[in-house]
């Protein structure tokens, strides 16, 4: 039962070049990614299997999210 | 000249004279194009103190030495003022495809001046320009222009049209162009409008000539490919600017029921994922763009469609109205662009009525019988259409923007009148976020989040962290990111794709010749901010550090709720952010720059 943390582009270098991570499934991804050490703040976009999702989400077996922060605005 | 269309149209309306002039090499190598030479016209051109609305006004549109060529996003062309808004310098950023062929028809800058006695559309087919009678468009919608002059003339040719909001001078009335990219902010719409300028319709087939067409090729696909790998392409393009709308509500920075607060309880009614699944139809993208964050809705509750709504619009026409209803915030930015005014500033507008509604300052004699609540959507729908037709009392009184309505109506609604120097802020909450309040505070056309963004920033930091990192950061980004409206170009590739930009200057030196680095080009930047900075007070002539201030708001009435209640920047941080910022720019404490600044920019003859 697990699911995959894959952070993107520029969010790599806020959290100290942390790589795609294998994570449990079970829990929020806010729980997850604060766990792993990620500042959940600084993750603007989360991409459950390519859909957008709160951290809220509840991960599932297999599911692939994607993390995004945003730089320079609109 | 290399990367120039070569020439500058001047249009004299008030004469009905159109005559051409070669665009000066030595004003391109100063100010190098877009915003560049709007300032530069406006400062040098129009008279002091012209009435905004009156003939002496400019509104000059420059492209850069990117538009139309083989970059990312080049599709971006400049529209400077003088702000019938704020009364000081204006400028706005259009996409779309009117850029490219504006280049394409050889011209750098159009310059309207004067005003028409009767309503006209300029039409510009390469060498072949006329002003044409625009008296059966007048009093129709931009979106219906849009339709019917590409149904005349083809569909190459590009159009720009005001809607009634321009035609009735609403201050903050906008372009319109492509069905849904505006020319948004500070009123050009209205100073169109006063000159009786309906639309522009033009499409050109000349080529432009560039210094080095190998590197161009090379230069050019090097930043396609810089986009086409990098992470998050598909993200941003799935879901545009709306990516931001849930994180902005869950740091505290979505806009809500006139800023009082900065989440919102039905935020996820407005989400960026539930647009894409209630609404969106397709992707789109302007001119030679790779990460198309426009989105073509239909809203099948009104049987209607727009493109849009972008993050900005959801932040003011949704929460910032109570409004946790996507289908509702997009008609209601349908509306808001079919009649010509900015999504934005109406919102900030109409969010300050309702509060001046619930606060008892207004009542139903006030508003036209409408049920002001925040929340009531036919109440918004109703006053969108009252403020662009300046209908009624509410209506001609919120034409005016917040600032000037607040001063009419006084009982303390100048305390939750959210703008600086007159302009409505835009989307995104500053109650906690002292960098995002002095990119505000400083930004050269009102607070507008275009020319420096940092809640990122401030998260990183620490959002009440009042230290001179963060001026410096505000400063930095003001000197750069502005400058992809000189080149051109469209900030967002390195904005939301992070892509480096060091690659553009290979790609600008092979069409111009010119080498030039960001330090370079980050110094035009500085130029140009302290020129717009000198208009301003050359304008007006009380201007200074007051002009900086937020909204009392974000120092006096902290959010009730949310994740940012009880949460404010303290009015001394205030001053002391701008103290830094005075000393770091080189200006005086009143916030004009120094005559060594001026000096060092080689900008003292010009402001003499």
């Amino acid at each position: 039962m697990t699911a995959t943390i894959r952070p993107l582009g520029i969010l790599k270098t806020y959290i100290g070049e942390l790589k795609e991570t294998s994570v449990d499934a079970g829990r929020s991804i806010r729980e997850t990614i604060i766990q792993i050490g990620i500042n959940p703040d600084l993750v603007a976009g989360v991409f459950v299997n390519d859909e957008q999702q709160t951290k809220d989400y509840i991960l599932q077996d297999g599911d692939i999210v994607k993390l995004l922060a945003v730089i320079g605005g609109g | 000249m290399n990367g120039y269309g070569g020439s500058i149209l001047r249009v004299n309306l008030t004469e009905g004279k159109i005559t051409k002039e070669p665009t000066s090499a030595q004003v391109a190598r100063d100010f190098i194009g877009g915003r560049g030479f709007g300032i530069y016209f406006l400062f040098k051109e129009v008279p002091r103190q012209a009435d905004p609305l009156g003939p002496d006004n400019k509104l000059i549109i420059s492209t850069g030495p990117l538009s139309g060529m083989l970059a990312p996003g080049g599709g971006k062309c400049d529209w400077t003022t003088k702000s019938p808004l704020t009364g000081g310098y204006a400028d706005a950023s259009l996409g779309g495809h009117f850029t490219a062929e504006m280049k394409y028809a050889g011209l750098d800058t159009i310059i309207l001046e004067g005003a028409s006695p009767k309503p006209v559309y300029l039409f510009i087919e390469n060498d072949k320009i006329q002003l044409l009678d625009a008296s059966t468009l007048w009093g129709k919608g931009a979106i219906d222009v849009e339709v019917e002059l590409k149904h005349k003339y083809g569909e190459e040719f590009q159009i720009a049209a005001i809607g009634p909001g321009g035609e009735n001078q609403v201050l903050y009335a906008c372009i319109n162009h492509d069905f849904g990219r505006q020319a948004g902010r500070g009123g050009i719409g209205a100073v169109m409008g006063s000159k009786r300028v309906k639309a522009i319709v033009l499409h050109g087939t000349k080529s432009v000539p560039v210094a080095d067409t190998d590197g161009y090729r090379k230069a050019g696909m090097a930043l396609y490919k810089a986009c086409k790998d990098a992470e998050g392409l598909a993200e941003w393009s799935r879901y545009g600017t709306t990516v931001v709308t849930s994180w902005c509500d869950e740091v505290g920075a979505l806009p809500t029921r006139n800023f009082s607060a900065g989440s919102f309880e039905q935020g996820p009614g407005i989400y960026g994922q539930t647009m894409r699944k209630e609404i969106v139809v397709t992707d789109k993208g302007c001119f030679g763009c790779p990460s198309p964050c426009g989105k073509y809705s239909n809203m099948k509750r009104y049987n209607t469609q727009v493109e849009g709504p972008e993050y900005e619009t959801i932040g003011m026409m949704g929460s910032n109205l109570g409004i946790g209803d996507i289908q509702a915030v997009a008609e209601a930015n349908r509306l808001a662009d079919d009649l010509g005014i900015d999504s934005i500033s109406a919102g900030g507008c109409i969010g300050w009525a309702m509060e001046c509604y619930e606060k008892g300052i207004f009542t139903k004699a006030d508003t036209d019988g409408l049920e002001l609540k925040f929340g009531n959507i036919e109440a918004v729908f109703a006053l969108i259409k009252k403020i662009a037709y300046r209908e009624g009392k509410i209506g001609n009184l919120l034409a005016l923007g917040t600032k000037r309505a607040a001063q009419q109506v006084g009982q303390g609604s100048e305390k939750f009148a959210i703008q600086v120097k007159g302009m409505e802020q835009s989307a995104y909450a500053t109650h906690n976020a002292t960098a995002m309040l002095l990119a505000y505070m400083t930004c050269d056309v009102g607070a507008h989040h275009n020319r420096s963004w940092a809640i990122t920033y401030d998260l990183q930091v620490g959002r009440d962290k009042v230290v001179p990192e963060k001026v410096a950061r505000i400063i930095w980004l003001q000197n750069f990111r502005p400058m992809f409206d000189v080149l051109g170009s469209c900030r967002l590739q390195w904005v939301e794709l992070g892509i480096d930009r060091d690659l553009y200057c290979p790609l600008l030196e092979s069409i111009t010749g010119i080498n030039r680095s960001w330090a370079d080009l980050e110094a035009v930047g500085n130029r140009i901010w302290n020129l717009t900075r000198m208009y301003w007070a050359r304008e007006n002539e009380d201007f200074g550090r007051e002009w900086d201030l937020p909204s009392p708001r974000f120092y006096t009435e902290p959010p009730k709720t949310g994740v940012t209640a009880g949460q404010i920047t303290k009015y001394e941080d205030v001053q002391k952010l701008l103290d830094m910022y005075y000393q770091q720019r080189g200006w005086d404490p009143n916030g004009i720059p120094t005559q060594g600044t001026l000096e060092t920019l080689n900008l003292s003859s010009m402001v003499a």
